[in-house]
């Protein structure tokens, strides 16, 4: 059965085209958010295997999200990403345990089946 | 001619004539002795005093209050040769009792004529009181007799002979308190004064702190009937007779010895900077309180030679303004010991004497407000040019950044799709090439690590980019956001030209915080021969650490490696 993602992102656009580049690899997308808030909102309610997760949400910070998720009982597989790279965050870029990071413009269908754990 | 002035020449007049009656009776009726002569010539010699330092306004008092001293004497004395009519006994009994509470009035409110504070003026409530009641209760109620000075005199109200002996002796106990007093409120007049006002009080306070105490001595020797005092008393009137006008006279000439410094001033003042015109002037005038403020018309405001606010307040206790120029436009204003008002006149030489060199303290003092608000406006522009890169960098990642993202990701899609995959490789290719640009276009204009991580994330960051191995020495801790940018930057262009022109092996970074300053340091072991003032780079640094009042200095001998070294003034 296909993993089903939730992809998080404020920009349309990414989220659509990502969607594609999801389901081309055989990934099941169950759901989009723009915010921190419809993340955490969804993720309870659809409980996917895998979260899209982007670093700077306008309601405040995907790490924050990805922590949260890390400590509570249902924890998916997260991939944090950002159009910046990791060195612009700096050495203090504090990944919470588990969780893998991949900069946007690295992100193709099959760098995330990789650090998905597979479709 | 003012009305005060014509007030001391009458008094003058009335004193001189009634004096002159006085001395003429006595030497007609042959009781003329040498007492009377002396006495005569003193009070002429007082009058004479009292006239010339009438003419000038701030001693008019002064004046006022000798002449009606010396009224008071030669009343008194006129009075006793009438001793048979009551009227004039009377008359003759107020004036001596008037007398010494007179002299303790000119003596305190010497200079001026004006007595300073409250325990000055209760003191002299209090003898007037003391003294007028002291000769008024015998000259209403009882027979004035005075065995062997003068015949019988009735009083006035008489109700009956009145032993007056014990109340006598409890008024000499209360004069003798007040002459107590008014030896320390003396001695305290002296001691609060500048040295100027201490020379030009010193003659008179001495003669009067002499006939004082000897006639607290001489009360107290009347309180143990020792009647041969009061020949002594008379003696001693009349030495203080010669001796306040001769003080007085000599108050006056070291006024005028001390114009002699003003020449002096004057020569001073024409190559003094803006700071040494105060002390010169508090020199030149002998006060060592002295405070200068000058105006600035164009603000209206007054501001003490380093451009500060000053205020100029005119009526502190025991302070005295005295402006120099105008009323309305004035060139600055000394604050200044009040004891000093009656030497006005000095000051305002002083003051004219100073004038150019106040124009000029004016002048820079305008300039280094100028010069305060160009600093702050050149902050202002580095800080507002920051905000706007900070706004660009956000525009490039939100907008042009985004859209490129998502064309890659769309040529992904047809690369996947379509299966045309050399042509959509190379526009993928492309597309990743502008993307990397853009993302170090970014990082050049604002460095969000910057923002979020502070210095020592920021520093690192550009180290780990470095081509050679760089050590880093950088503290933990944030600074103003100014401050963080122009150590940023200055660290960001050394190690790009370690990259570009030094030729070295490795580099050194350090940042470290001295006595309010941010210290940054880039060291390089390469070939040197760095020129601040070539290219863009280091003189834009320069002018970005110096729009912070900090100091940027590159070191760069030939084959000696380069040194760019930035202070930063960072706060406490």
């Amino acid at each position: 059965m296909a993993a089903q993602v939730l992809i998080v992102d404020d920009h349309a656009s990414f989220r659509r085209l990502t969607r594609r580049v999801l389901l081309a690899a055989g990934f099941d997308v169950v759901g989009e958010a723009a915010d921190a808030r419809g993340a955490r909102e969804l993720i309870a309610r659809l409980e996917p295997d895998a979260v899209l997760l982007d670093v700077m949400l306008p309601d405040g910070s995907g790490l924050d999200v990805a922590r949260e998720l890390v400590r509570g009982p249902h924890t998916p597989r997260v991939v944090l990403t950002s159009s910046r790279s990791r060195s612009d965050f700096g050495a203090s870029f504090d990944l919470p345990g588990g969780c893998e990071f991949i900069p946007k413009h690295e992100l193709s269908g099959p760098a995330l089946a990789e650090l998905l754990g597979g479709a | 001619m003012t009305q005060r002035s014509l007030a001391v020449v009458a008094c003058a007049a009335v004193v001189a004539v009634l004096n002159t009656v006085d001395v003429a009776r006595q030497a007609r009726l042959g009781v003329a002795d040498a007492e009377t002569w002396v006495a005569g010539a003193a009070v002429y010699l007082a009058l004479g005093v009292a006239v010339v330092i009438g003419r000038w306004p701030e001693r008019r008092r002064t004046a006022l209050l000798m002449l009606a001293w010396l009224l008071a004497g030669v009343v008194a004395d006129a009075g006793l040769d009438w001793p048979d009519s009551r009227p004039a006994v009377t008359v003759w009994l107020l004036a001596a009792a008037l007398q010494p509470s007179l002299y303790a009035h000119m003596v305190l409110s010497y200079p001026t004529g004006r007595v300073r504070d409250r325990s000055e003026r209760g003191f002299l409530v209090v003898a007037y009181s003391v003294t007028l009641l002291w000769q008024l209760a015998p000259a209403l109620f009882a027979d004035f007799h005075c065995p062997g000075c003068s015949p019988h005199v009735p009083s006035l109200l008489f109700v009956g002979q009145v032993n007056l002996t014990v109340l006598g002796k409890v008024f000499s106990g209360l004069i003798i308190g007040l002459g107590l007093a008014f030896l320390v409120l003396v001695a305290r007049r002296l001691r609060g004064s500048s040295p100027a006002a201490r020379r030009t009080l010193l003659p008179l306070v001495l003669a009067a702190a002499f006939a004082c105490a000897e006639f607290i001595v001489l009360r107290a020797a009347s309180l143990s009937d020792w009647s041969q005092a009061f020949g002594v008393l008379n003696w001693i009137d009349l030495a203080n007779l010669l001796v306040v006008p001769s003080a007085v006279l000599a108050g006056l000439m070291t006024i005028r010895r001390h114009r002699g410094p003003l020449g002096d001033l004057v020569i001073e003042l024409r190559a003094a900077r803006p700071d040494q015109i105060e002390p010169a002037l508090a020199r030149a005038v002998g006060d060592p309180s002295l405070e200068l403020a000058l105006w600035l018309p164009e603000e209206q405001r007054f501001v003490d030679c380093d451009g500060a606010p000053a205020t100029v307040e005119r009526d502190a206790p025991g302070r005295a303004v005295t402006l120099v120029g105008s009323e309305d436009e004035p060139v600055a204003a000394i604050v200044h010991d009040a004891g000093l008002v009656e030497q006005r006149a000095l000051l305002e030489a002083a003051g004219s004497a100073a004038s150019l060199a106040f124009q000029n303290a004016r002048l820079q003092a305008t300039l280094r407000a100028q010069l305060a608000d160009l600093r702050a406006s050149r902050a202002r522009i580095v800080a507002a040019g920051d905000a706007e890169r900070k706004r660009v960098e956000r525009d490039l990642h939100d907008g042009a950044q985004q859209r490129l993202l998502a064309a890659g990701l769309a040529l992904q899609l047809l690369a996947a799709d379509r299966g045309n995959g050399e042509l959509l490789a190379e526009a993928q290719a492309e597309l990743q090439s502008a993307l990397r640009e853009l993302r170090e276009l970014a990082r050049g204009i604002h460095p969000a690590i910057l923002t979020d991580g502070g210095l020592p994330a920021a520093v690192r960051s550009l180290v780990d980019r470095a081509p050679v191995p760089v050590t880093v020495d950088v503290p933990d801790g944030r600074y103003p956001e100014p401050v963080e940018s122009a150590a940023y930057f200055v660290v960001s262009e050394a190690l790009a030209n370690v990259a570009k022109h030094a030729h070295a092996r490795s580099a050194a970074v350090s940042v470290m915080r001295d006595n309010g300053r941010l210290v940054v340091q880039v060291r390089d072991d390469g070939r040197g021969g760095a020129d601040d003032q070539s290219g863009t780079g280091l003189r834009g640094l320069s002018d970005r650490v110096g729009a912070l009042n900090g100091d940027l200095t590159v070191s760069s001998a030939p084959g000696a490696g380069t040194t760019v070294r930035a202070e930063i003034p960072c706060g406490s």
